[in-house]
């Protein structure tokens, strides 16, 4: 339509010439095409699941965490959110090379917890879980987050990084926890908030699909209707994650329930409990 | 390397490209000032711009080994770093054995309970260890108290600084027996000139200072903790506005996190109780509810078990949860004296 606009100006040779350059650009922009066939090919070779470092969630969840998805833990306060992320961040750092990139809004990365973890889950005397504490905790890299727009930065940058190939692969990366940075933009009059939120949310996801790595985010809880607690951040950010865990301790003791409440592959609604040690 | 791959905003980026930078090779031999002209964007954003242009050509050349994202540190290198923290001392030793030695910086740490069970002393407590000299296990920091109950009572601040520099004597004593101790060169005076108090006394002033301690701490680099005594106060009156008060109080305690990080100093916040129906029953849980309740990164718990006052670790990502009898004397905050068989030191 563009094309014939430009003929019926007849100084417009050039003007032409440029719409075209355009169109081809615009053309050259979209993604190629896939069957399901491909698709598949995709998900067996490329996306691998990642062990969460304990064997009843990882048998629950069907293996762990898949790459390419964004998975969501809700939970109120000191449920074991952050010891599940630490937990994983060390299983994944050990089970595999490549580097496990932890965002951190809450001051709540613990790097004696993380050498205490990977203690418990190397079963190697004593000389080599040093070695072995040593290497996976070289490859979690951990940046501190306190705002929405360091968050969006970082994510760029990232970006930036695994398309040019340098430095080394992420294999996951965790968001301990999102909603502390969105709760402060969140509501009142403007729509910005929600805009940045949705941003995030699907900058996460478009990450974790190109680049294969898997993302683990934490939410917290807040009191709905009648007191009932539900999870934070709203309608919108319901539809982001791909799975969505719900995690409860019992008050005192040391045992956590996970229930699943949004899983692609599983019924919602199974439950299981663990023990944080 | 395109100036479309740049991590600039689509806005810059759209007027890099209107006015023909197309590639970074183009953005590195021209000045600020020529491209704020023909960007027709102010100097300081121009210079931005060149800042991020000229740190991604670096990039692209040099890359080191776990650039994954600038800025970033890894686990090993945070625990030796870690492991170079001094913790702050509660001068309960029962106490200090469930925190794993005191409270710890680069945290913010919530403490909540019934009134009279001793919040504010153990504030004041704190305020005055941070000062404790280094070679007496301490930090030799500085204190910022933000009271907003006005419930900071500057005797008892005394009394206790008083009770904390006898007790660094008997140290001495103890250390150096017979030896000519070395003098404790601090005066109880010292330790009131080196908190740092405010009084607030509406949010708005609470929000602002918190505001301003970024700037008032890199001035005061010595400044080791942050009291706010209480956070709750000036919240639990006249809000109309409940998403707006967790819109603030949320805001706020992501600045108290970047405070605690950015100059390795420990945050309390001291919080009250109330009472919440849920299940049938009546219980007391921490005030400014369930959103709030993520706000920290530990949480200690305070509460009356018969005649004793006890804490209980309600929230940490290192510690596990337990809880330990403490009593406030005239000294200040000591072990409990009911099971006290260990010699109390500092």
């Amino acid at each position: 339509m563009l094309v014939a606009l430009a003929e019926q100006n007849s100084t417009s040779e050039r003007l032409k010439q440029g719409i075209t350059q355009v169109l081809s650009i615009i053309d050259g922009l979209h993604q190629p095409w896939l069957d399901g066939m491909e698709l598949l090919e995709d998900a067996q070779w490329n996306k691998r699941i990642l062990s969460m470092g304990c064997e009843r969630i990882d048998m629950f969840l069907q293996g762990g965490l898949h790459e390419g998805h964004l998975t969501e833990l809700v939970g109120p306060s000191s449920s074991g959110k952050t010891q599940v992320c630490l937990r994983a961040a060390s299983s994944v750092a050990k089970n595999y090379l490549d580097s496990v990139l932890f965002l951190d809004t809450c001051n709540s990365f613990s790097p004696k917890r993380i050498a205490q973890i990977v203690g418990q889950i190397s079963d190697s005397d004593n000389k080599e879980v040093n070695k072995v504490i040593q290497r996976v905790m070289n490859s979690i890299v951990y940046h501190a987050v306190f705002d929405i727009y360091t968050l969006l930065n970082v994510l760029h940058r990232l970006e930036f990084n695994l398309r040019s190939q340098k430095g080394s692969q992420v294999r996951l990366l965790i968001v301990d926890s999102i909603s502390s940075l969105i709760s402060p933009i969140l509501g009142g009059n403007g729509t910005n908030g929600r805009a940045l939120m949705t941003s995030a949310g699907i900058l996460l996801k478009k990450l974790a699909q190109q680049h294969n790595f898997a993302v683990l985010v934490t939410n917290h809880m807040v009191a709905g209707e009648r007191g009932i607690l539900k999870p934070a951040l709203g309608e919108s950010w319901k539809s982001i994650p791909h799975v969505r865990l719900q995690l409860s301790r019992d008050h005192g003791s040391n045992i956590c329930n996970m229930s699943i409440i949004r899983h692609p592959l599983m019924a919602s609604g199974e439950e299981v409990k663990f023990m944080i040690l | 390397m395109e100036v479309s791959r740049l991590p600039l905003s689509a806005s810059q980026r759209g007027k890099l490209i209107y006015a023909g930078y197309t590639s970074l090779s183009s953005l590195s031999s021209v000045s600020s000032s020529e491209l704020a002209r023909d960007l027709n964007v102010s100097e300081t954003e121009a210079l931005e711009i060149l800042k991020v242009a000229s740190y991604s050509g670096w990039l692209d050349g040099t890359s080191g080994s776990h650039a994954i994202v600038n800025g970033a540190q890894t686990a090993w290198d945070m625990l030796h770093e870690e492991e170079l923290l001094r913790r702050i001392t509660t001068s309960s030793a029962d106490l200090d054995d469930i925190l794993g030695g005191g409270i710890s910086c680069k945290e913010v740490t919530e403490i909540g309970g019934v009134p009279g069970i001793g919040k504010t002393q153990l504030g004041i407590q704190l305020a005055v260890n941070v000062q404790i000299p280094a070679n007496y296990g301490g930090l030799g920091g500085k204190a910022i108290y933000i009271d907003t109950e006005g419930s900071f009572m500057v005797e008892r601040v005394l009394q206790i600084a008083e009770a904390c520099l006898e007790d660094m004597l008997d140290y001495d004593v103890l250390l150096h027996k017979g030896v000519q101790a070395c003098q404790v060169k601090m005066q109880p005076k010292d330790f009131l000139a080196n908190i740092y108090y405010f009084r607030i006394c509406s949010y708005t002033e609470l929000i602002a200072v918190i505001n301003y301690l970024e700037k008032f701490i890199s001035e005061h680099k010595d400044v080791k903790v942050v009291i706010v005594d209480s956070i709750t106060f000036h919240f639990r009156q006249d809000f109309e506005d409940m998403a707006l008060r967790t819109r603030l109080l949320s805001g706020m305690a992501l600045k108290l996190m970047k405070l605690a990080k950015k100059f390795t100093l420990a945050v309390i916040l001291l919080n009250q109780v109330t009472t919440k129906y849920s299940e049938g029953s009546f219980h007391l849980t921490l005030a400014l509810g369930d959103s709030w309740s993520h706000a920290c990164t530990s949480r200690l718990i305070l509460y009356w078990n018969s005649n004793e006052r006890y804490a209980y670790i309600d929230k940490s990502p290192s510690l596990r949860s337990a809880s330990s009898p403490y009593s406030v004397t005239g000294r200040g905050i000591r072990n409990s004296t009911s099971n006290c068989k260990r010699i109390k030191m500092m």
